[in-house]
């Protein structure tokens, strides 16, 4: 096994004005290897892929890829490690101004010398795989919520880079199609080795596709290990995650009572 | 009292120095960004298009409309002491030294410098900048160098043609309305002018296009804060650059007419 994980997340803080978002988070990806993070909303998941991409800057600690310090380069260095990276946004961010086929090549024509056929030839395997067949010429405002998302997988993937970051590729995807990205992801880390941070909601696929799964917890790692020691992991807080239940440790704020059980505190008048 | 006043004038001004670094380190970032690969013609293109062509009507009437003004109130004044025969003379030297390049710059400063800032604000706040970098694409030299390259090259032009209306705005009023010849029209109008004239309308457009241009881009690549900050970039774009043209010009009439 490869010494030197390819993403090193050593002790990362983050905080914006007075929030604290990330607290000394310690995370490896080591070479082919997929993890899952998962977390509740606002733990700050997507600050850490932005962390990672350098689109911010730790307030301590640091992320390195590949052995380079993100933070410290400068940008010609920066763009040449993002060339190796593939970022799917959670809002799937695609230029409005161009059709879904230009958003998906737009890597393809930048970072490479493909012609032009080259080109429109992998974009239609890209979009294929996520489904999206025959949308070429297709403006992101013509497209659903759902479809904008897949195409920026698409878009995400189309270089081939060695290291994929999804920030929630399934969210509000049908439960089919967020079993056909799963199996992309797998597919893509089986057949090309790429590394993957998945950021998901959807416990289902997590399992599916993570060779670790992460917990972030009030801007915390609080457990990162294999799929089945996860499921067996003591910590309350990650069952009550796994469970899926509302009353536990997991909120900071007590939930609102169940129906049946307010209704046992306060009996409605006879 | 005195000392919050004091306090908050130092906060004012660090702000506005804070804003000077970020601007001068931007623009200085996009120009070493010009020569830099890959080449996007097609990008080019479109700006040379938003920028130039789709201005000519914008210019083309409001430099109608300017010299004709001037025209009017010139032979008016003019007639007051029997002179109106310098009316054609003092019309050259206005258009081609102030009229054309000021009024182009300021037409441009709200047609394309705005249109600039709104664009990279949207593309800002909705993440479409951030998506750029991770695409491994310098938003600098994808956004900022076509359009300062558009405007740089489209605003002397523009000015070119500003300069070519408004010597017809000023033929179809003192010629057509006040009857003067069409002769001595032609001759006169370029009688103070030198050929350093033109060349300096040509360079007031230039910098006035690198302006438009800069202002634009970085008051839409700082946006912050959803759909107010984009409504708020155009708007600052339009003030800051139309200020910067109007203290530009100073200088450059000063330092190039001597
Ligand atoms: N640019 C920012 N400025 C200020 N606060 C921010 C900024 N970005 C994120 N935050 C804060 O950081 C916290 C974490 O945000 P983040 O987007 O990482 O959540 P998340 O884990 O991705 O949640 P979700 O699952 O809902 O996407 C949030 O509480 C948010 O308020
Ligand atoms: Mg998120």
């Amino acid at each position: 096994m490869n010494a030197q994980p390819v993403i090193d997340v050593v002790n990362l803080s983050k905080a914006f004005g007075p929030k604290v978002v990330l607290s000394n988070v310690n995370l490896q990806v080591r070479e082919g290897e997929s993890l899952v993070v998962l977390g509740g909303s606002g733990t700050g998941k997507t600050v850490l892929l932005r962390n990672i991409m350098g689109l911010l800057k730790p307030d301590a600690g640091h992320v390195a890829v590949e052995g380079k310090i993100i933070a410290q380069l400068d940008r010609e260095e920066l763009f040449k490690v993002r060339q190796k990276i593939g970022m799917c946004f959670q809002m799937a961010a695609l230029f409005d101004s161009m059709s879904v086929e230009e958003n998906v090549g737009f890597s393809l024509k930048r970072h490479t010398t493909m012609t032009r056929a080259e080109v429109a030839d992998r974009v239609d395997e890209c979009l294929g795989l996520v489904g999206l067949k025959g949308t070429n010429h297709l403006r992101p405002s013509e497209l659903s919520g759902g479809m904008k998302r897949r195409v920026g997988f698409a878009r995400a993937i189309a270089l081939k880079p060695e290291i994929l970051l999804f920030d929630e590729p399934t969210t509000g995807l049908d439960p089919v199609m967020t079993d056909v990205i799963g199996r992309v992801i797998l597919d893509l880390k089986h057949e090309l080795g790429v590394t993957t941070i998945t950021i998901t909601h959807d416990l289902k696929s997590a399992f599916e596709i993570a060779d670790r799964i992460a917990l972030l917890f009030r801007g915390e790692c609080i457990a990162c290990e294999a799929p089945a020691d996860f499921r067996r992991n003591p910590n309350p807080v990650v069952q009550q995650f796994l469970k899926g239940d509302a009353d536990g440790p997991f909120l900071q704020d007590p939930p609102p009572p169940k129906r049946a059980m307010s209704r046992a505190l306060h009996p409605p008048p006879a | 009292m005195i000392v919050r006043a004091l306090d908050k004038i130092g906060a004012k001004l660090l702000v506005m120095m804070d804003q000077a670094g970020d601007f001068a380190l931007l623009s200085g970032r996009t120009f070493a960004a010009i020569p830099r690969s890959p080449f996007d013609t097609p990008n080019l293109m479109r700006q040379f298009l938003a920028v130039g062509v789709n201005s000519i009507p914008v210019v083309v009437l409001t430099s109608l409309a300017v010299s004709m003004v001037f025209a009017v109130q010139l032979s008016f004044g003019f007639k007051q002491f029997q002179a109106e025969g310098l009316a054609s003379q003092v019309e050259g030297l206005a258009v081609v030294r102030e009229l054309a390049p000021v009024i182009t710059g300021l037409m441009m400063s709200g047609r394309v410098g705005s249109a600039m800032a709104a664009e990279l604000g949207t593309m800002q706040v909705t993440e479409q900048i951030d998506a750029l970098e991770c695409l491994a694409t310098d938003p600098i030299h994808y956004l900022f160098v076509p359009r300062l390259l558009a405007a740089a090259i489209m605003l002397p032009l523009l000015t070119g043609l500003s300069i070519y209306v408004g010597y017809w705005g000023g033929y179809g009023l003192l010629v057509g309305v006040e009857g003067q010849s069409s002769f001595v029209y032609q001759a006169e109008f370029f009688k103070l002018l030198g050929f350093r004239d033109l060349r300096i309308a040509l360079t007031k457009g230039l910098v006035f296009g690198v302006i438009i241009a800069l202002v634009g881009c970085w008051r839409g690549y700082r946006t912050q804060g959803g759909a107010e900050g984009v409504g708020n970039a155009p708007t600052s774009s339009v003030v800051t650059s139309s200020l910067w043209i109007l203290i530009a010009d100073f200088f450059l009439t000063k330092l190039l007419l001597v």
